[in-house]
């Protein structure tokens, strides 16, 4: 009850708490649906209470501010319903719609009790989230860009942004690392935060650093799996995502779920979905030069091959036709010479029977000639000194001359020598 | 990096040579030569694909010197 103090009534502060509780309770009697943005969930883990900061923002000015209570039973209903929806937890930073009763406790002071939250209503805003991050960039003409880079021929190189403990790193690297071919990967592990609310700086950091060893590799690989679907919405963080999408390397995504693409894999070169098909798509592009170097291998094998037999063929016919062609004309030479020779012997032949006859001629002629029948004629050979004379101008008196006739042979000593009158 | 555009480059070169191969372009003297080559290119692009030069320790050293290497164990 109010003191009468003097001239003045004073109210102790509880009465003033009792009666503002009154009021507001009268006032306030029924449950509100209130929009509000979810500034600090503040879970108390121990209790299991929360006492949630609500703001309403306008930019980023402050219309309002408002603590709220959200107790361990209803926290736990309403984060299920979140999860189931949302895929998320209830979380710092989101857009709310809550059923709440306003409270004034005299002690507490002015809450507001939350006992439900529409997970539809947020889920419409992260969308909306996502969609705007979308926009943004295509805007800024990063949509397709990492899309736009070529991976190389062999990505070797994988600077791999996940967690040690994730079991899609795990599955990751067995397969990359024992793939039955053999080939042989080179991967380092950037480890970052893979879901909730610092995954987005956490994997934007190991972005930034790769960037600045990047010569030592072909892409990126982000890899999370092995978790459930929850806490996937940095994922669709502009800041992430830009880095990702204006990333120099191609960047591979093997986040692993079920749920909606996120803005991330969207903008990836290649969203491979799960650590496994990423390794397994990584294979495939070692797999498909392998064939391409055996394939042309093989076309060098067959072509060389083809070309020595066309080679061999040329060569061979070439051949016969060198023998052909000299075989005919040895063939014309050999009958020229055969026709040579018949003409040669069947000459020769008539040659020597032509001059038999002339020689039979020849020698009866030959016969009349012996000095004998000339002699037996009347002719005579004189001699001086052994040499038959056919002239005595060189004569002088008194030389020796020896004269053969037919029968007997006369020694004559020269006397006179004149000069014959020829008839 | 350096052996990166070797494996790049034998690769295309081994293409050319098959499509000189297979346009018969090539007299047998030159082919012996290229098929030669050629042989030396299919080791250079085989061998790629199961070996590797890069090491973890060089690439965090050079990380350190860039001074991003902290934030390698920032979790």
């Amino acid at each position: 009850m109010p003191q009468q103090i003097l001239d003045k009534t004073v109210f102790s502060l509880s009465e003033v708490g009792r009666s503002i509780q009154k009021t507001l309770r009268n006032r306030y009697s029924n449950s509100y649906w209130i929009r509000a943005e979810l500034n600090k969930l503040n879970h108390y883990g121990q209790s299991g209470h929360c006492f949630p900061e609500l703001v309403e923002k306008d930019n980023d000015t402050i219309r309002a501010q408002m603590r709220s209570v959200l107790w361990r039973e209803d926290y736990a209903a309403i984060n299920g319903k979140f999860l189931e929806v949302l895929k998320e937890p209830l979380k710092d930073g989101i857009k709310i719609l809550l059923l709440g009763r306003i409270s004034f406790d005299p002690v507490y002071g002015l809450s507001i009790r939350i006992v439900d939250i529409d997970p539809s209503f947020t889920l419409g805003d992260l969308e909306q989230e996502k969609q705007a991050c979308i926009a943004a960039l295509v805007r800024e003409g990063l949509f397709e860009k990492n899309k736009a880079l070529s991976v190389p021929l062999l990505p070797q190189r994988i600077a791999v942004i996940s967690a040690e403990t994730s079991k899609g790193y795990v599955d990751f690297t067995r397969i990359i690392d024992q793939n039955e071919s053999h080939y042989r990967f080179f991967h380092m592990l950037f480890p970052a935060l893979l879901q909730g609310d610092q995954a987005a700086r956490s994997i934007s950091a190991q972005l930034t650093c790769i960037k600045e060893i990047i010569q030592h590799f072909d892409l990126v690989a982000i890899i999370r799996g092995g978790g459930d679907d929850i806490g996937l919405s940095c994922y669709n963080n502009l800041y992430l995502s830009r880095a990702v999408a204006d990333f120099p390397l191609p960047v591979f995504t093997g986040i692993g779920h079920a749920t909606n693409e996120t803005v991330t894999e969207m903008v990836a070169h290649t969203n491979a979905i799960t650590p496994t098909k990423l390794a397994e798509t990584l294979i495939a592009y070692f797999r498909d030069y392998d064939n391409k170097v055996w394939n042309l291998a093989e076309k060098i094998n067959h072509a060389s091959r083809q070309q020595l037999t066309l080679n061999r063929h040329l060569f061979i016919s070439s051949v016969n036709q060198l023998r052909s062609g000299v075989n005919e004309q040895l063939a014309h030479e050999r009958y020229g010479l055969q026709e040579s020779s018949l003409r040669l012997k069947s000459g020769t032949k008539s040659l020597l029977s032509d001059n038999g006859r002339e020689l039979k001629g020849l020698e009866s002629s030959v016969g009349q000639l012996h000095p004998d029948n000339v002699l037996k004629r009347g002719y005579s050979i004189t001699r001086h000194k052994g040499k038959a004379l056919k002239s005595g101008q060189k004569l002088r008196k008194g030389d020796l001359l020896e004269t053969t006739l037919f029968d007997s042979v006369v020694q004559s000593q020269t006397i006179t020598t004149q000069k014959r009158e020829k008839p | 990096m350096t052996d990166k555009p070797a494996y790049s480059e034998a690769f295309q070169e081994l293409q050319e040579i098959v499509a000189d191969i297979e346009d018969g372009q090539i007299d047998v003297d030159a082919l012996s030569e290229k098929v030669k080559r050629a042989a030396e290119l299919i080791r250079i692009c085989k061998e790629k694909l199961r070996g590797t030069s890069e090491d973890v320790q060089q690439i965090l050293k050079e990380l350190e010197e860039s001074g991003s290497g902290n934030e390698m164990h920032d979790r």
